[in-house]
């Protein structure tokens, strides 16, 4: 166990070299120029290739028609701000979007205290069985989405939450991910600080609300970003059980906007603006917590 | 020996785990039961429940068109793995060889990790488009006519160039840690050795990063065949002829378009056998490789 | 103001026995020191005291409490870690009093006052706004120490306080404890497995080995009177030399010496359990022969010409190794089977496969059992003291 937890720290200093860059580290390989050259221009090569879609969908968003169909055609337009409030207005994605944010928010907030909550009597609960119950818990990585949403689909219906937030929420609370993430970071924190609580008699509340919260606040941070990435880049769910247009999430009124195109009906440059904003919010939130985010990522490997 | 159990209130615990638990249960394990045993119904929008024991089963092992789409699914996973970690382990090797820039090329590979299924979806399809994709006019001027709206297998490879795409990030944030922690002193031993560049990738950094490359294989496979409904649903809808039906989309249609739940719930509990055996490859394969890491 | 008293405390760990049967009384305002290798049960018996873990058998006392059910913080004891211990995202003064919060019993100028006077004592007024990771690992421990003093408890449970610290800052602290010790007169149990640390700490020390206790004793009585084998080996560094001989008529007889054992006194006869010294081993006319193994210290074995004082019974060795260590010369030698490691002067022209004729101090010699390790003849008599005869009667 403590040669896993050596292992995690391990990682963790790992990661924040390669995040901060680490320019003071002299770079191992003594390469030389003509390598270093080389390297720089794979990496160019490479990286343009990963980024080059989505600022084609940039580029087309602020053009009037979107219709590009040769290189040259990829110089900015002037027609963003125009494209992206039709988008948002009139074609609701203002709508979508807050919709998404909604359920995104509730499923992380609610997933984060219930999940704090399990992980909490896992790790500092003397009770009998709890290693059954973390398995069980444990147990539900095997039960993604695609193996229960016909079921899931009756009984939300049955439940009559059909439509609504609880149905694209709820059934996102029970996260192993996030009580093994959690569970792992609580173990890594040492034992005599815990003892020393102990020993001054600090009770549950203080101590979760004083000594572990504020000793957590990257993983939660981290796990908080995984688990938004999750909720907003949800699809299949969504699709299946909201049937308004009022309830949509973003990720589905983008298809509703795909098949007005399909249709004649509507410019590309307005589906890329939807794509844009589909993107932003995840990726500004990804980009602006990196740190925590890898690192949190570092503990979920075991 | 020492002991972080320090609260001992036994209903507390109980009322902390409550909530978890409940939605385990009724959320995850019930609908997943339900699935089981609707499989062995014949069972559909406004008709009567019929048991019909494992005739859905025998169905399935004998549709030929279900067969297919196992088969498409199975090479889809094949390449998505290959692929994905292919470029992947590549990318992730220049971004520790480089000597300077390193956060920034990091963060420029790795954001596809927020990236909406559905957002990658439609960019490619619209970068890719037949008559209006930016990159159509490049490609079909080397002599190669596109035309994946009709041609299947052209189809199966965008969907496979999209999933890759969205992949690569996730994977280059595990293996860029799992290659940090290769210990300096066996880089500095292979350069003093004069071992090359790729070689040294394949033959050092490779085996030891085993462990974390075995947890990605799994991933992306699960990956590929749950995570890539999206891509399917808007690039292709399962077409053309069938050619891109992979197992997630296939039981979509069963479900939401033919309203078979019966059949549908069959190839839900398909898929959680899918699932449970990757998971237990995983674990065992994790277990006999730790101590490459340890 | 506290005596603590153990009685026959067991803890066993699934099929492991951490502590077995530890009897011993920490005298009021004393401060013990409990050494002993890894896993030889002395945190385990630290944390038994503390609370942090639940005895299986036997009973812990606080003066006439009997605390060996309760929680740890109704036993009123403060705890010292190795790795201080500190949370991470607190000053220095919110370490030191947020214990002090969750028990209530504190005003809010009574805590003001406690932590001045605190600080002052351990010179952490400048830390206690900062942060742990703005401090020294020595700035640390002094924290540490602010938080367990701060609240006057009844005794102090030290867990290898400075094995985290550099060599020349541990021996700093551990003068400052000694300081701070003298100042506050709190009962002080302090867990080390280094033994110079306890020498030089302890008024008393405790050594243990698998989880039983070997010995208690001040310290130079256990440098000097060990009463087996483990505790002669484990104190003092370089370890004691052994060497298996055959007593016959008060002589010690290996192949290539002989050494005749100065009649021996038994002192108090507590010290020498199995011993039926002057009759069996120690009178010239006794004859009857057994086994034992000799001890004698490096440091109680010299070249022959350093120290012509010792007297005439000298024996030939073979020079294998020297290791000079400065202040003397630690010379590894064979003599017949045996290899034994001599202190010479420090510059001593000796040379390995050279032959040197060694002598010793004949009243450091020790003879123990063979089988069982019981010591059973000290060549110098044991000092008897009140002090000590009580608490070996006690125990």
């Amino acid at each position: 166990m403590t040669n896993a937890i050596q292992y995690t720290k391990r990682r963790f200093e790992a990661l924040k070299g390669a995040i901060a860059g680490d320019d003071e580290d002299e770079p191992l390989a003594v390469i030389g120029r003509e390598e270093s050259v080389s390297v720089h221009l794979q990496l160019w090569l490479l990286v343009g290739m990963v980024v080059f879609p989505i600022l084609v969908a940039v580029v087309v968003s602020t053009k009037q028609q979107g219709i590009v169909t040769s290189l040259p055609d990829l110089i900015p337009g002037t027609y963003a701000v125009e494209n992206y409030r039709e988008a948002i207005v009139d074609y609701g994605f203002g709508r979508f979007m807050w919709n998404s944010l909604l359920m995104s928010v509730v499923v992380v907030v609610g997933k984060l205290v219930i999940s704090v909550f399990a992980a909490m009597a896992i790790v500092y609960y003397r009770v009998p069985y709890k290693d059954l119950v973390f398995l069980f818990v444990l147990f539900t990585l095997l039960l993604p989405v695609p193996v229960r949403f016909i079921p899931l689909f009756q009984l939300i219906n049955d439940l009559g939450w059909g439509n609504s937030l609880l149905a694209i929420t709820v059934p996102y609370l029970a996260s192993a991910t996030t009580v093994f993430i959690l569970r792992q970071h609580f173990l890594s924190i040492p034992n005599s600080i815990v003892e020393t609580a102990k020993l001054d008699g600090v009770g549950p509340v203080k101590f979760t609300l004083q000594v572990l919260i504020p000793m957590s606040r990257g993983v939660l941070v981290g796990v908080s970003i995984i688990m938004f990435v999750y909720a907003w880049n949800q699809y299949l769910w969504p699709l299946v059980i909201i049937d308004s247009e009022a309830n949509q999430v973003a990720q589905v009124g983008l298809q509703l906007l795909q098949g007005d195109v399909q249709g004649g009906q509507l410019s590309w440059s307005l589906v890329m603006a939807g794509s844009v904003l589909t993107l932003l919010p995840p990726l500004a939130l990804m980009i602006l917590f990196r740190k925590p985010l890898l690192e949190t990522f570092a503990i979920q490997q075991k | 020996m020492s002991t972080r159990e320090i609260f001992d209130g036994r209903l507390e615990a109980a009322l902390l785990l409550a909530p978890t638990l409940l939605v385990s249960v009724v959320f995850l394990y019930y609908p997943t039961a339900l699935a089981f045993r609707t499989s062995l119904f014949d069972a559909g929008f406004g008709r009567a429940e019929e048991f019909v024991g494992l005739e859905n089963y025998l169905t399935l092992l004998e549709s030929s068109a279900y067969h297919r789409s196992v088969a498409i699914s199975v090479l889809f996973a094949a390449l998505v793995v290959v692929g994905t970690i292919t470029v992947s382990l590549y990318l992730t090797f220049l971004i520790h060889e480089v000597d300077d820039g390193q956060g920034w090329y990091l963060i420029s590979v790795i954001w596809p990790y927020a990236l909406p299924p559905a957002v990658a979806a439609l960019v490619f399809l619209f970068i890719l488009h037949p008559t209006l994709g930016v990159l159509t006019g490049p490609i079909e001027a080397v002599g190669f006519d596109v035309d994946w709206f009709n041609d299947g297998p052209q189809a199966f490879l965008v969907v496979l160039l999209v999933a890759i795409w969205k992949q690569i990030g996730y994977n280059v944030i595990f293996m860029i840690a799992a290659m940090k922690d290769v210990p300096d002193a066996l880089t500095e031993t292979a350069e003093l050795d004069g071992v090359g560049r790729l070689r040294r990738l394949v033959s050092v950094y490779v085996p030891i990063m085993t462990p974390t490359l075995f947890f990605l294989v799994i991933i992306n496979t699960i990956y590929a065949f749950f995570g890539t409904f999206a891509f399917v649903d808007l690039l292709t809808s399962g077409g053309p002829a069938n050619a891109t039906n992979v197992l997630i989309f296939d039981l979509y249609r069963e479900g939401f378009s033919f309203f078979n739940f019966g059949v549908a719930s069959t190839k839900s509990v398909v898929l959680f056998l899918v699932v449970a055996v990757l998971m237990v490859i995983q674990f065992r394969l994790t277990e006999e490789y730790s101590y490459y890491g340890a | 103001m506290t005596t603590i008293t153990l009685r026959n405390l067991r803890k066993e760990f699934d099929d492991v026995v951490a502590v077995n049967g530890v009897d011993l009384t920490v005298r009021d305002g004393e401060f013990l020191v409990v050494v002993g290798p890894s896993g030889c049960g002395k945190s385990t018996t630290l944390r038994l005291l503390a609370g942090l873990e639940t005895a299986t058998d036997g009973e812990i006392r606080m003066d006439d409490r009997d605390v060996t059910g309760t929680e740890p913080k109704e036993r009123n004891v403060a705890m010292v870690f190795q790795n201080y211990a500190l949370y991470p995202h607190m000053t220095g003064r919110r370490n030191i009093t947020f214990g002090m919060n969750a028990t209530d019993s504190f005003t809010d100028e009574e805590i003001d006052r406690r932590v001045a006077e605190a600080a002052e004592t351990l010179d952490i007024t400048d830390l206690l706004d900062r942060k742990p990771q703005a401090m020294s690992g020595g700035e640390r421990q002094r924290v540490a120490l602010g938080r367990a003093i701060v609240r006057d408890p009844d005794a102090f449970l030290m867990d290898e306080p400075l094995s985290n610290l550099d060599a020349k800052l541990r021996i700093q602290m551990r003068a400052e404890l000694t300081r701070l010790h003298a100042e506050l007169g709190t009962t002080t149990v302090y867990v080390t497995h280094d033994q110079t640390e306890a020498m030089t700490l302890g008024e008393w020390v405790v050594v243990m080995d698998d989880g039983e206790i070997q010995q208690v004793d001040p310290p130079q009585a256990l440098y000097d009177f060990p009463e087996n084998r483990f505790v002669a080996e484990f104190i003092g560094d370089p370890a004691m030399n052994m060497i298996d001989v055959a007593v016959e008529g008060g002589v010690a007889v290996h192949d290539a010496f002989r050494i005749p054992l100065p009649t021996g006194e038994t002192g108090d006869g507590k010290a020498i359990e199995n011993g039926t010294p002057a009759e069996s081993f120690a009178d010239p006319d006794a004859g009857n022969r057994r086994n034992a193994v000799l001890g004698v210290r490096p440091e109680d074995l010299h070249p022959a010409r350093d120290r012509p004082d010792l007297g005439e019974t000298t024996f030939d060795a073979t020079v294998d190794v020297t290791e000079p260590l400065g202040d003397s010369l630690l010379v590894h030698c064979s003599v017949g089977d045996a290899t034994f490691k001599m202190g010479a002067e420090p510059r001593s022209s000796l040379e390995p496969g050279e032959t040197v004729s060694v002598t010793y101090d004949p009243e450091r010699l020790h003879l123990f059992e063979p089988e069982t390790g019981e010591a059973f003849y000290h060549s110098a008599t044991a000092p008897v003291t009140s002090d000590r005869l009580e608490r070996v009667a006690n125990d």
